[in-house]
Parts: structure tokens; C-alpha cells; sequence
């Protein structure tokens, strides 16, 4: 569904990432572990239009949406929630929700859908994002990529700042959206969560991929369990 | 008075408020019946915001932060050289004023001229209409979205530039009735650009960056505070006390009276 | 057209152009130095000429104003648009002080540069305290511009009103001397560009360019940032204050549209903007060329300001980053 061949990209000039390949089918959930600053925020950015890429590509349902800006990717059915979240903090829950769906009409089933995730949400519609928790903006981030009714969700880190409880309970909600046939890509640096929610997994490390495999896999590589999983 | 949004500041709003004005005037030179006039001045404010969109404002936003900030200052402000440098050269002393005919209407036993009423209906009226179009049309949140965050924006698939070109183009349009509203009250004469510039820019910025409710009760509390201020103790306090009102809401309140802190 | 990729980076217009410079103290120096030996020739080339004199003297007090500008905006990022006013309070103060109160002529000037000095740290504690962005800073400072211009009209008993004043005191000192006043107002120059050389050099250099590249990273790194704003609007201030009270005095007379928001920031703004903000020589590169540009205008009559705003237009359409920058740029590549 997603196939990320040679991908390069970074700030004025210097690569962040290099030559990094991979890919996600239907239906699965992957996730890109690394440390902080390997380079995970600038991939994800870069594949869904926010940054500017230097050199690969990006097939989407192949279709080749390298360089293309942010707007018309999320159109295609990409959904993409970012690290930072950007939300609108003077606009309402209701009306981030309404917006997701744009240019649509906001689809109520589908509203519906997010308010039986995320019943917070539900109970704040009327509240403004700049007021509420970070736990309820993630919320509110991840309710508003789903209204555009997106069939490949991108997260970027959607446990930062979040309590163990929380983000053991977005990956809950996560799981949820799995059954109902949407497909996952997600960073994450909280591993131990990422591995027991995922299928497959790639290891980034300084701008590179240097492992990838099966969530079991990687749970069991010793590399991966000294660097990210705290076992000696 | 859609303005400073999008990260952009626009120091030749008052003139394209002038420029619409002369347009209205010498529409009614020409023998147009005031109506018709009004509604081509008001034309030309919306086209002036798209042609400063098309030129000026591209490099503008094709920078982010602090450095659009100060390209848009640096760049309406030659404009607005520009324009107050060629009406001055050209057309000095020419002034629109549009005469609402009749006498002073009682209102609760304070007689008002019927030319401030109008004006101030007209006002609350494009107010109003504003108000619903940013809260209740998807349009008018998709260009909220943008002053609020550009990239989530985008995320949700909105194209800013779109918006932004939107905003320059409403601005025109707003800039062009306070043009009209005000030549009801006093003249407008070529040389009133930075003043409307001023005024606006601090309304705006009592009543919070790309607030509208702010911008309305600002304008109505500055207008307010003016107008009491003038008439007992004099023009020069007046506008002291205007400016230190402006300026203590600001540091009191930096996000603006209806503004939401981050 | 509107589908294109917006690019996040943006092009900086400021700062990062002078990142290697003033590393040694002859870098420091020779250009003082050739500033100094292309200015200082100036009085016998025009010096039987009052009228050009005055423009000198003008250019020369530009040149002070934008340098103290670009250490608050340039090294800081404060967008401070009381140039006017913080050198009105110079030139006002030192003024009423030794005509009216009879102060002696050195001890009002000083006075009046320690009350800018403050007047500008104050305005900066304030941002800083309420964390004000650029928009706003800018805004609070034009404000208080406006209303500093409103009381120079306003106590007309005392400041003249919108005719201003007729100087007494000085007349008869070095600065009464059209000559002499010149070489005071270059020496001013020439010492605000070694204060602001210096500090660029200094740890509170370091911190500067620290904060204009990632403030939050500065601030991590233990840079106080809201010290160095503070200190540099502080010292930018007795700067603007200083240059406008040498100014009164060496013109005779002050009106309040010696030190207007359009006469003075708007001049600075552009000024400093063409040398290149945040350089050390930009802001005396950009006064010498204003104020030559704006002499040939005259010429223009009315159509002055149209020229003057068509070349800002132009200017900043073609070399947003300034000249010094842009030369910078241009000289890299050849190498």
C-alpha cells in the first residue's frame, strides 16, 4: 500500500535520512522505532508533504506522491498525525472534527465512529484544543485524521507525554481501528507498547535502516533488546 | 478589518481603503449614481487584496515565522509609499465624503446624524455576516484553520495558499467599506491611509490576532473610550489615553481580550 | 499554481551572515577603519556647503539610529518601533534639560542617553516578561511611539508643538561648529559600531547568535536569553538617545517630526534592511545609500515617495536578505 524506495531527506541541505526503503501492506500494522533524533519525525513528514524530500520515491496505492504537498496526500486517503499534533487551539473539538472531513461534508457515521473511540471527545464538543489535556489533544488529533476517512494512518510518536495508562490505552483504540480494516504506520519510542501492537518493524538508527522484521523478530534480536528494550 | 493574519502583516491596508474611496469618487465625478459607485469601490477593495496576492504577497508566503512577518512589513510599506506618494502627487486635497441626507435622528433623546447610523449598521451588518461565514460555513473554518496552524492545515487538506489569497481578498473588500462607513462621517482624503492603517492595526491587536469577536468588542471599546476621551478632555489626551488603553490591554492580556493562551 | 508545495524551511532573512566575522580583532578593526577613512574626508569635499552638511549630519545620525536598531532587532530580534521616540527622548530631554533647567550641556546629554537607555530596557523587560512575539513587541513599541509623538504635540508650552524648537545652548560649543559636529556625530558612528562589535565578540555575542539560530536551544544551553534582550535594548536605547541629542544640538532645532515614527523607523527599517540584518556594517552601508538615494529625490519634488517606495518594493522583491548577505552569498559560491 505504502512502498518507500531510496527515500532521503532533511534540513537545508544536510540528510537527515538516507536511503531509507520500506514498505506497508494492506492491513498491516508497521512501526519505525529509533532513539530520539534518529531521524523518525523528519521520514514522516517528509512522506506525508510537510517537508521537503531530496531524493526517492513514494508510491501510495501506487501512485507517486513524492513531493506532493501535504493537502492533496491527505485527500488520496493518508491520513497523518503528526508528532507536534497541530491542532487549531482556538477551534472547537466539534469543529476540528467537521474540518477533518474537508472539503466533504462532515460524514456522521464516521463521527460517530471517533466519539465511540474516544468518548472523551464526545463529552468536550464544544471545548477549545488550546484548553484541553495532552492526552485529549492526541485524541482529538487522531479523531480528526480518521474523519477524512483515511485507509492508511500515519503516527508520529502518538504516546509523547502521555501516562503509561494513556498510551497503553491508544494503542487500544489503535487496535480498534485495525479490526475495522485501516492500516497503520507508526514511530513510536515507547518499543515494548509498539512491538505487542504491531506486525512488522523497522529499526532506525542515525538517518538508516539498520534492521528490520517481524515484531517477534525484533523483539527477540539482542541488538534490539539492549538499545531499546532495556534487557542487559 | 481582516488583517495581520496569516502571519502577515499589512501596512498598506489604509490605502487600498483610500484607493477604493477614490475610486468611489471619481465614479460619482463621472456622473455614476452613488449606490452603483459604492458597489464598484467596494469591487476594487476585493480586487486590490487579489492583485496584492498575486504579487507582493507571493515571496511573503513563501517564508514562515518572523521572516514573513518582516518581508510583508517592509513590502506593503513601499507599497503603501507607492500609493500615498502618487494620490498626494496627483490628486492632493481631494476628499470623499457621501452626504446621508435628512436631519439628526433622536435616539433615546441623544440626537445622532444619519450618516453615523448608517455606517454603524452597515458595520455591525458586515460584522455579523463575517461572524456567520468563519463559524458556521466550512469555507469560513477551513480559513480559521490556516490562521490557526498552517501545517495541521494542510493535514486536514486544506491548501493555505487558497485561504491566504481568501483573506487578502475579504480584506480588500473590508478595507474598502471602512472607506465608505467613514466618508459617511468625515472626508477620506488621500492622505488618511496611515491612520486607518494605525487604527486597525491596534483594534486588531487589542482584540487578539485573528479573533473576531476580539476585533469587534476592541473596536467598539477603543471607539468608545475615543469618543468620551475627546469630547472631555481634549484630542490631544484623547488619543494618549486610546494609545495607553491599546497598550495595557495588550501587556495585560498579550493574546487579546477574547484571545486564548497558549 | 496553489498546489505547490509550500516549503517549510523559508529562506531566513535574517541573522547567519555573518556567522565567521569578527573572529580576530583586525577583522573587528579594518573595517572601523575604512569606515572612518570614507567618512571622514566628507567636510572637504562639502563643507562650504551648510545645506549638504546638514545631509551629511543627517546620514551620519541615520547611520547611529540604524546601528543601535540592528543591536535590539538585528542581534536579539526585538522589533522595536520607537527608534523615533527613544532618540526623541534624547534629543528632547538633553534639549529641555540645558535650555531650560540650565544643565550643563555634556551632563543633559548623558541624562538624557541614561533615560533612553532605560526607556528601551523597560519596553524590553515588558515583552520579555509577557513573552511577546515579533507582531506584538512591534506593536507595544509602535504604540508607545505614537504616543510619545502625541506629547510632543500635545505639551506645546514646553516642546514648541508641531513648529518645535529653537536651540540656545550649545550653539556656542564644538557642536555649534557644522565641521566639528560632523566629526562628533562620525566619532559616534564609528564608536557604536565598536560597542556593538565588541559585544558580538563577547560571550553576549555568542549568546545572541545563539538565540537568533534556536532559542529554545539557547535556552537549554544556559543562555539567559531575557538577560541578553534586556541588556541589549538597555544598551541599543542610550544609543538611539545619544545619537538624537548629539543630533539636536549639532541642527540647532528640533521638531517633533525629527523624531516621527514615519521620518525615523520607517528610514531605519528600510536602512537597515538593505545593508543586511544582524551585520555589523550594514546598517552604515544602507544610511550612506539612503541618504544619497534620498538627496537625489529631491530633485523628484512630490514624486519622492513614490520613488522612494518603488525602490523598497524592488529592493526587497529582488535582495530580501540585504546586500551584505547577498554579497556574502554570491562571493562563497565564486569560491
Amino acid at each position: 500500500m505504502l512502498e518507500v524506495t531510496g527515500f532521503s531527506a532533511g534540513y537545508q541541505g544536510n540528510d537527515v535520512i538516507r536511503d531509507v526503503s520500506f514498505s506497508v501492506n494492506e492491513g498491516e500494522a508497521v512501526m519505525i522505532i529509533g532513539s530520539n533524533g534518529a531521524g523518525k519525525t523528519t521520514l514522516f513528514r517528509s512522506i506525508c508533504g510537510l517537508s521537503p524530500t531530496s531524493s526517492g520515491s513514494v508510491r501510495f496505492n501506487n501512485l507517486d506522491i513524492t513531493g506532493m504537498p501535504a493537502q492533496r496526500i491527505v485527500r488520496l486517503g493518508l491520513g497523518f498525525v503528526p508528532a507536534e499534533r497541530h491542532l487549531f487551539p482556538r477551534m472547537t473539538v466539534h469543529e476540528h472534527l467537521a474540518l477533518g472531513a474537508y472539503p466533504q461534508r462532515p460524514d456522521p457515521a464516521t463521527m460517530t465512529i471517533v466519539f465511540d473511540l474516544f468518548p472523551r471527545l464526545g463529552e468536550r464538543r464544544r471545548q477549545h484544543a488550546g484548553t484541553m489535556s495532552g492526552g485529549e489533544q492526541q485524541m482529538l488529533a487522531v479523531g480528526r485524521a480518521l474523519m477524512s476517512q483515511p485507509r492508511l494512518l500515519v503516527l508520529d510518536e502518538p504516546t509523547t507525554g502521555l501516562a503509561p495508562k494513556l498510551a497503553q490505552e491508544a494503542y487500544q483504540a489503535l487496535q480498534v481501528l485495525r479490526r475495522q480494516g485501516l492500516t497503520l504506520l507508526v514511530a513510536e519510542q515507547q518499543v515494548p507498547l509498539a512491538m505487542a501492537y504491531t506486525d512488522r518493524g523497522y529499526v532506525l538508527e542515525n538517518g538508516v535502516v539498520s534492521l528490520e522484521g517481524t515484531s517477534a523478530e525484533l523483539a527477540a534480536d539482542p541488538r534490539v533488546r539492549t538499545a531499546y528494550l532495556g534487557v542487559t | 478589518m481582516i488583517y495581520g493574519l496569516g502571519g502577515a502583516l499589512n501596512l498598506a491596508y489604509g490605502q487600498m481603503a483610500v484607493m477604493s474611496a477614490m475610486v468611489v469618487l471619481f465614479a460619482m465625478d463621472a456622473g455614476v449614481p452613488a449606490l452603483p459607485a459604492v458597489g464598484l469601490g467596494l469591487l476594487t477593495g476585493a480586487l486590490l487584496g487579489l492583485v496584492l496576492d498575486l504579487t507582493i504577497f507571493r515571496p511573503v508566503y513563501r517564508r514562515q515565522g518572523e521572516a514573513r512577518v518582516l518581508l510583508s512589513l517592509l513590502l506593503t510599506l513601499g507599497l503603501a509609499f507607492v500609493v500615498d506618494g502618487f494620490l498626494t502627487w496627483r490628486i492632493p486635497f481631494r476628499g470623499l465624503t457621501l452626504n446621508i441626507g435628512g436631519g439628526p435622528i433622536d435616539i433615546l433623546g441623544v440626537p445622532m446624524r444619519r450618516g453615523s447610523l448608517l455606517a454603524s449598521a452597515i458595520t455591525i451588518l458586515a460584522f455579523a455576516l463575517l461572524f456567520a461565514f468563519f463559524r458556521t460555513t466550512a469555507l469560513g473554518r477551513a480559513v480559521r484553520s490556516v490562521i490557526e496552524d498552517e501545517q495541521g492545515a494542510r493535514l486536514v487538506g486544506v491548501d493555505p495558499r487558497r485561504m491566504l489569497r481568501l483573506i487578502l481578498i475579504m480584506s480588500g473588500f473590508l478595507a474598502a467599506i471602512v472607506a465608505v462607513t467613514r466618508a459617511m462621517v468625515t472626508p477620506v482624503t488621500v492622505t488618511l491611509g496611515f491612520e486607518i492603517t494605525v487604527f486597525a492595526l491596534i483594534v486588531t491587536v487589542v482584540g487578539g490576532l485573528g479573533s473576531f469577536p476580539g476585533a469587534l468588542l476592541a473596536g467598539v471599546i477603543l471607539g468608545i473610550v475615543n469618543s468620551i476621551a475627546a469630547s472631555y478632555i481634549g484630542t490631544f489626551l484623547s488619543l494618549i489615553i486610546l494609545l495607553a488603553a491599546a497598550g495595557i490591554t495588550i501587556l495585560l492580556r498579550p493574546s487579546g481580550l477574547l484571545g486564548v493562551r497558549e | 499554481m496553489s498546489d505547490q508545495a509550500v516549503s517549510t524551511e523559508g529562506t531566513a532573512l535574517i541573522g547567519g551572515a555573518e556567522r565567521r566575522s569578527a573572529r580576530s580583532l583586525g577583522a573587528l578593526f579594518l573595517p572601523l577603519l575604512a569606515a572612518a577613512a570614507l567618512l571622514a574626508p566628507v567636510p572637504l569635499w562639502l563643507g562650504d556647503s551648510r545645506v549638504l552638511m546638514g545631509v551629511a549630519l543627517l546620514g551620519l545620525a541615520f547611520a547611529c539610529y540604524t546601528i543601535g536598531f540592528n543591536l535590539i532587532f538585528g542581534s536579539t530580534g526585538q522589533l522595536f518601533l520607537c527608534v523615533g521616540a527613544l532618540a526623541g527622548i534624547g534629543g528632547y530631554g538633553a534639549v529641555l534639560l540645558a535650555d531650560r533647567q540650565g544643565v550643563p550641556l555634556l551632563v543633559s546629554i548623558l541624562l538624557a542617553t541614561v533615560a533612553a537607555g532605560l526607556v528601551g530596557g523597560l519596553l524590553s523587560w515588558i515583552a520579555v516578561r509577557r513573552s511577546l512575539g515579533v507582531i506584538f513587541t512591534g506593536i507595544i513599541t509602535l504604540i508607545f511611539a505614537l504616543a510619545f509623538q502625541n506629547l510632543l504635540l500635545g505639551r506645546g508650552d514646553l516642546t514648541g508643538g508641531e513648529s518645535g524648537l529653537r536651540i540656545q545652548s550649545g550653539s556656542d560649543s564644538f557642536l555649534g561648529d557644522r565641521i566639528l559636529s560632523y566629526y562628533a556625530m562620525l566619532t559616534l558612528v564609528l564608536l557604536f559600531l565598536l560597542v556593538h562589535g565588541l559585544l558580538r565578540r563577547s560571550h553576549f555575542g555568542w549568546g545572541f547568535r545563539a538565540l537568533r539560530d534556536d532559542e529554545v536551544a539557547a535556552e537549554l544551553t544556559g543562555v539567559n536569553v531575557a538577560r541578553y534582550r534586556v541588556i541589549a535594548a538597555l544598551v541599543g536605547g542610550a544609543m538611539l538617545g545619544l545619537a538624537g541629542a548629539v543630533y539636536a544640538f549639532s541642527r540647532g532645532r528640533i521638531s517633533p517630526s525629527t523624531f516621527a515614527f514615519a521620518q525615523v523607523d520607517v528610514v531605519v527599517l528600510v536602512m537597515l534592511a538593505f545593508g543586511g540584518i544582524g551585520t555589523l556594517l550594514g546598517p552604515i552601508l544602507g544610511a550612506i545609500v539612503f541618504t544619497i538615494i534620498d538627496e537625489l529625490l529631491v530633485e523628484l519634488g512630490q514624486l519622492r515617495l513614490v520613488a522612494l517606495g518603488a525602490l523598497i518594493l524592488v529592493l526587497f522583491l529582488w535582495v530580501p536578505r540585504g546586500i551584505i548577505p547577498s554579497l556574502g552569498s554570491v562571493f562563497r559560491k565564486d569560491h
